[in-house]
């Protein structure tokens, strides 16, 4: 029973990850806190609720194909975001450009709403996905290791991007120093758009991943940005390594801490961030935000 | 906000007192609406002056303090549980517990504050938002001691079986003697510290100040005022929901804070006149009020980033400046 929980709780720390490492990016380069990202997240579950019975019902190029296509979609919904309003305000007040980010939240919100009401909707899994592996006489289920393996898939992938191409030595030194990279003759704004259409695409991949796994109704944004935001402030923002001890060790210890104490495991994770806090007074190996 | 426009400001709160000659006919408009509109008026016209002071307590943290709290509902949730629960499981008398649920609420402050303190910024509006969270999903699921979702309700007369219209003075008469101790705090010398460490805290360090300290006391101070907020609308519904300290009041408050306008310390108290009209209004011709809301803010941070209070300034100035 403990292994089966470890196994959920692997599956929704790796989304929390995804989830996560796109805040954490985005922030590197922007030095902005997309409250939105959670609505990010929530529009990939539902726009995978759409497009796998159009896509291909039960099988699992299907669902796969129709993670990626949701994924894109929020991803372009991050660029005319980036585009027409948080361009305007890079560099003002933190609180506006938290407010703006509340703002998409909002109209995300009640627009998800309109479209698809405010009941669960039910995503359905992929056939080969719904069984289990059996080890011993211990029934895994198959659908939770099958995203970890998905998502770690994601985690590599993006580090490599990062740390062998070009675009990651940008992405990289925009980080260090945007005004320097400006200097250098790189088009700064494209890194900024760049940079939140990855992070969106990521927020939806993790929405569609994990959306036959759980309710998929228009509250989810608050609830997945707490969560990422809790990821965010143990692991410390901008460090992505940091940022992927941070999940894993808040979804296990949710998944786990549910058994034994149901009622507070959300106070347990509360409990671990108020350790980390105090161990290291700026969130761990996080700077100052400047 | 420009370093000219802040340097303006700065001198501006040094400078500015209390103008009776618009508090008190304020007041007196107040009571009069108050004493001719309907009971249902009236009832709003509580909830506006309760969120006002809800607001303004956000206020002296956000435009003074400059710390972005983003889990300031955790402690109007604690002062209305505070008192709801003196009374429910306490035996406290009600009378008597009317001052359980502001202390309540700043205990929570001076917990969480001690927590959130150690970060700046970001960190900090994250970290205020982890701690909302938790208070919320404790009184949400402890079914036993909190009644869980279903909050608690009929434990006493709503108001103290005061009408709507004598409720109403009554919440006016303490949120307006709430409102002047919290001017009074932001022009005391401690407010001084508040927002010297809210625009330069290295600099405040430098002379002295214990930057945390102030930070923290100045958590606690507005935890209270919430606490008094939400112990004020217990009352008035004779009930307490895990909602009120969900993440709903606390975005209400920030978004009153922006719409009123940062940085003024009437923002809040404008914010919260204009979003509840707004609100009441807009939400019966149209179903999707977040939607409208989100637009509206939007255009605020993208067009008039000071808020109400930024537009009225500047067409005071246009008009040939009154003050």
């Amino acid at each position: 029973m403990v292994l089966i929980q470890l196994v959920n709780g692997l599956m929704e720390g790796m989304t929390l990850f995804l989830i996560a490492s796109g805040l954490t990016l985005i922030f590197g380069v922007t030095r902005i806190i997309n409250f939105a990202h959670g609505s990010f997240y929530m529009l990939g579950a539902f726009l995978t609720y759409e497009l796998v019975p159009l896509i291909g019902p039960g099988t699992l190029w299907g669902f796969f194909a129709a993670v990626a296509v949701s994924a894109a979609a929020v991803s372009a919904l991050g660029i005319l975001f980036e585009m027409t309003a948080l361009r305007r305000i890079y560099g003002k007040d933190g609180i506006l450009q938290l407010i703006v980010t509340v703002a998409l939240v909002l109209i995300i919100r009640d627009l998800v709403r309109m479209t698809w009401g405010a009941n669960s909707v039910p995503v359905q899994m992929p056939d080969a996905l719904m069984g289990a592996l059996v080890v011993g006489d211990t029934y895994f289920p198959l659908f939770p290791i099958a995203i970890f393996a998905a998502g770690l898939t994601v985690v590599l992938a993006m580090i490599w991007v990062i740390y062998f191409t070009r675009a990651g030595i940008l992405l990289r030194a925009g980080t260090d120093d945007r005004g320097m990279v400006a200097l250098l003759g790189v088009n700064e704004k494209l890194i900024f758009t760049a940079v939140f259409a990855a992070g969106a695409f990521l927020a939806g991949l993790a929405g569609g991943l994990s959306a036959p796994y759980g309710e998929v109704n228009y509250l989810l944004d608050t609830t997945i940005i707490v969560s990422a935001f809790i990821v965010c402030v143990i692991g410390g923002l901008g460090n992505l390594y940091g940022a992927l001890a941070g999940a894993l060790v808040v979804g296990v210890t949710k998944a786990i801490g549910v058994m034994y104490f149901p009622r507070l495991s959300m106070v347990l994770i509360f409990l671990i961030m108020a350790a980390v806090l105090i161990a290291r007074s700026l969130g761990r190996q996080g700077g100052p935000a400047r | 906000m420009t370093g000219q426009d802040l340097k303006t400001w700065r001198a501006k709160v040094a400078r500015a007192t209390v103008s009776w000659r618009f508090v008190v006919p304020a007041l007196a408009v107040v009571l009069a609406i108050n004493w001719m509109a309907s009971t249902s008026t009236s009832t709003m016209m509580t909830e506006i002056m309760i969120m006002a002071l809800f607001a303004s307590s956000l206020n002296l943290l956000m435009s003074f303090g400059h710390m972005v709290s983003f889990g300031h509902a955790a402690y109007f949730g604690l002062g209305a549980y505070g008192f709801t629960l003196a009374v429910v499981r306490g035996g406290v008398p009600p009378e008597l517990a009317l001052a359980v649920g502001p202390l309540v609420a700043a205990l929570g402050g001076l917990v969480f504050g001690a927590l959130c303190v150690r970060l700046t910024q970001i960190y900090f509006a994250m970290l205020t938002l982890a701690c909302a969270q938790i208070t919320y999903t404790v009184l949400f699921q402890w079914y036993d001691f909190t009644g869980g979702d279903t909050g608690i309700t009929g434990f006493m007369i709503p108001r103290f079986g005061l009408s709507e219209k004598g409720y109403a003075t009554a919440v006016l008469a303490v949120v307006t003697l709430c409102l002047l101790a919290l001017w009074g705090i932001v022009k005391s010398p401690l407010g001084l510290s508040i927002r010297a460490v809210g625009q330069d805290r290295y600099r405040a360090e430098a002379l002295g100040l214990g930057a945390r300290r102030v930070q923290l006391v100045a958590f606690v101070i507005a935890a209270f005022f919430a606490g008094v907020a939400g112990t004020l609308y217990s009352v008035l519904h004779g009930a307490a929901f895990p909602d009120y300290a969900g993440l709903g009041i606390t975005l209400d408050g920030l978004i009153m804070v922006v719409i009123g306008g940062l940085n003024s310390f009437a923002g809040g108290i404008w914010g919260a006149i204009i979003y509840e009209l707004l609100a009441t209004f807009v939400s019966k011709v149209i179903h999707e009020w977040e939607l409208v809301l989100g637009l509206i803010l939007l255009a605020i941070c993208l067009a008039a980033p000071a808020g109400f209070a930024g537009v009225s300034a500047r067409l005071r100035a246009m008009l040939g400046g009154i003050r």
